[in-house]
């Protein structure tokens, strides 16, 4: 029940903040006035790449039913990604391919593992080394909201960044 | 006043005298010498498979008798009585075997199980009574199976018999001993001759089925009994294990872990319980077994995802399809010859067919517009597969090899995935969330006769059904 309120109020922040550019969204961390608090705490950033699961530095990617390919948005996003990747040399990261609920399992893991590859390979034509980023597909096994309707699928088909 | 009036399908029995046998499987009257002589051999081999059982068949005249069953035909009307017993703890073992061959015989769907007539016995003489196949007749029986138990130096003794009763023939008589742990073993012993006898084919019981559950609190391989009893969990590892897949032979399962970071193959001698992982960049997704000595399954590390055929030691064979996109959940005809999958080449995902030698591809789904999970029927006439429907349900359908004959199976329970065909290619097993969470149901090949297999808790999913026999 409370879930369900904090994820609303999450959904009409994103819907919110649909209106400004990308770019605006990816470098307004430090602004929390907006943040539902949840039991992970506040995010640290907001905007398309950040939310309760993303809290940054690298943001993450959010794809279309069925799709690998980049939006306008996603594309920003990984922009962004290689900007703090190449002024943090010593950090790695492992990009996780994750899709909705819905579909076959089996064909989902290959989904999410295209996902991730195609968000891989966008930071490589950036200049990020290749040997900087693994990449695992979990398919729908670990769904970022556990919801069964568009808002909280939209938010399970992603490109998961974690820093090591 | 036949079986026909009392049975809602239509039901043949060939009735062949001993000079004029058939091949069990054999579906037309039409005889040659050919025929003729490979039902001789088929005759043979039956004879053998019986006497090899250690219990010992104790008569003859098995197989003179074939009743063919028609394709999607109606139910085999049986009496079984339940065995004779003298003794308490006989009586007790009698109870039990009733229960297990009943059950048993139920579960596969091919019989009609009819409450034995008052009159079963001619008592015209009271120390010798006699089967009263009229009586028999009368309530629509066409099989009659019963028998006795006794307690021989401790063991369960079980003396089967069967008639077949328009004829008052007898088509079966054979004796099955074990110990009184082995009530369940024994009582499935008689029920495999019988189906076996009735249909030519290798019957269910003595097969396993392997799923992953989620009832630890993360996703491990279990296997169950054909008829869900005896749940085994088979991992223990704590991360994801995904779409087990028994080997032909049953000495393998593959199936794709997590354990190493990422989704891997790996593939378990069950002799030994040592297990092959397949690592490599990129995931290795849904294996399926070509014969039982390969392994097809989907790869990433050469940047798309396609399917490739890899060695029991884990190495690659053979790279199979080449195609932008994804290609994935590999199943096989049972030459191996032919393969069908999933592959997005065309935008959606949909089922293809490949024939091994030349390469050659071919689509073979064209109604639906998402659909996946292929399984070949080990007989290898149909296909089974899931369609995502525009109504929010996946549903499963059977289609034949050339893309025609296309069966809807279920509908309207929600979402119904990942079938998986019995031994003798009757039934169905599969994943339904249509009481909420995902379990794991069983259904006739024809979508009769849903139910589900087990309870247990947490969801169970992706179940395989082996082709073996413990």
């Amino acid at each position: 029940m409370k879930k369900e309120i904090i994820n609303g109020v999450l959904v009409l922040a994103l819907i919110a903040t649909a209106g400004c550019s990308s770019s605006d969204k990816a470098t307004s961390g430090g602004s929390m006035a907006e943040q539902p608090v949840t039991s992970t705490g506040p995010a640290i950033k907001t905007g398309y790449g950040f939310d309760q699961w993303q809290q940054g530095p690298l943001g993450d990617v959010f794809y279309d039913f069925d799709s690998a390919d980049l939006s306008p948005e996603a594309e920003q996003q990984l922009k962004d990604n290689a900007a703090w990747l190449e002024s943090n040399p010593r950090n790695n990261t492992t990009i996780e391919g994750h899709c909705d609920s819905r579909g076959t399992s089996e064909y989902n893991i290959a989904l999410g593992d295209r996902r991730s590859s195609t968000a891989r390979e966008y930071l490589v034509r950036l200049g990020i080394s290749p040997s900087r980023m693994q990449t695992v597909s979990f398919g729908e096994e670990r769904p970022f909201d556990s919801g069964e309707n568009e808002d909280a699928w939209s938010k399970n088909r992603r490109a998961h960044f974690i820093v090591k | 006043m036949g079986a026909s009036s009392f049975l809602s399908g239509c039901f043949t029995i060939a009735l062949v005298p001993g000079f004029l046998q058939f091949p069990p499987i054999l579906k037309r009257y039409g005889v040659h010498m050919r025929s003729m002589r490979k039902a001789v051999y088929g005759l043979v081999l039956l004879f053998l498979c019986l006497v090899s059982i250690p219990a010992g068949l104790s008569a003859a005249e098995t197989g003179e008798y074939i009743a063919i069953r028609k394709e999607g035909s109606g139910k085999i009307a049986i009496v079984l009585q339940k065995p004779d017993a003298r003794g308490k703890r006989e009586t007790g073992w009698a109870q039990n075997l009733d229960t297990v061959i009943h059950d048993g015989l139920s579960f596969t769907g091919l019989f009609s199980i009819l409450p034995a007539p008052l009159n079963i016995f001619d008592t015209t003489d009271p120390k010798n009574p006699v089967l009263n196949f009229g009586a028999l007749n009368s309530v629509g029986s066409e099989i009659y199976a019963g028998g006795a138990v006794t307690r021989q130096s401790g063991a369960v003794v079980l003396d089967m018999t069967v008639y077949e009763t328009l004829s008052a023939r007898q088509i079966l008589k054979k004796t099955y001993t074990g110990s009184e742990e082995q009530i369940r073993s024994i009582g499935q012993a008689f029920c495999a001759d019988l189906v076996e006898l009735l249909t030519g084919k290798k019957s269910v019981f003595g097969t396993r089925i392997a799923f992953v559950s989620s009832k630890t609190g993360s996703k491990e391989l279990y296997e169950c009994d054909f008829d869900g009893q005896n749940v085994v969990q088979m991992t223990s590892s704590r991360s994801i294990s995904l779409t087990p897949a028994y080997s032909p032979d049953g000495r393998y399962i593959a199936w794709t872990d997590f354990t190493l970071g990422r989704p891997n193959l790996f593939i378990r001698n069950r002799a030994d319980n040592t297990s092959v992982a397949a690592s490599r960049n990129g995931v290795s997704i849904d294996p399926g077994w070509r014969n039982g000595s390969e392994v097809a399954t989907t790869l990433s590390f050469e940047g798309d995802q396609e399917i490739y055929l890899v060695r029991l030691d884990g190495s690659i064979a053979q790279r199979v399809t080449r195609s932008r996109g994804i290609d994935v959940s590999p199943t096989f005809s049972p030459d191996g010859s032919r393969m069908a999958f999933v592959s997005s080449r065309n935008g959606l995902p949909q089922i293809f067919v490949q024939e091994m030698g030349s390469g050659a591809v071919k689509r073979l789904t064209f109604s639906g517009r998402y659909n996946t999970q292929p399984s070949w029927s080990p007989l290898g006439d149909k296909i089974a597969y899931t369609t995502w429907e525009n109504s929010g349900e996946i549903n499963i359908f059977v289609i034949k090899p050339d893309g025609t004959g296309l069966v809807k199976l279920t509908s309207r329970s929600r979402e119904n995935e990942s079938p998986s065909w019995s031994p003798d290619g009757d039934m169905i097993v599969f994943t339904s969330n249509r009481d909420g969470r995902k379990k794991i149901f069983v259904m006739n090949a024809t979508g009769e006769n849903q139910r589900p297999l087990l309870q247990m808790d947490g969801e169970q999913m992706q179940p395989s059904w082996s082709l073996f026999r413990k």
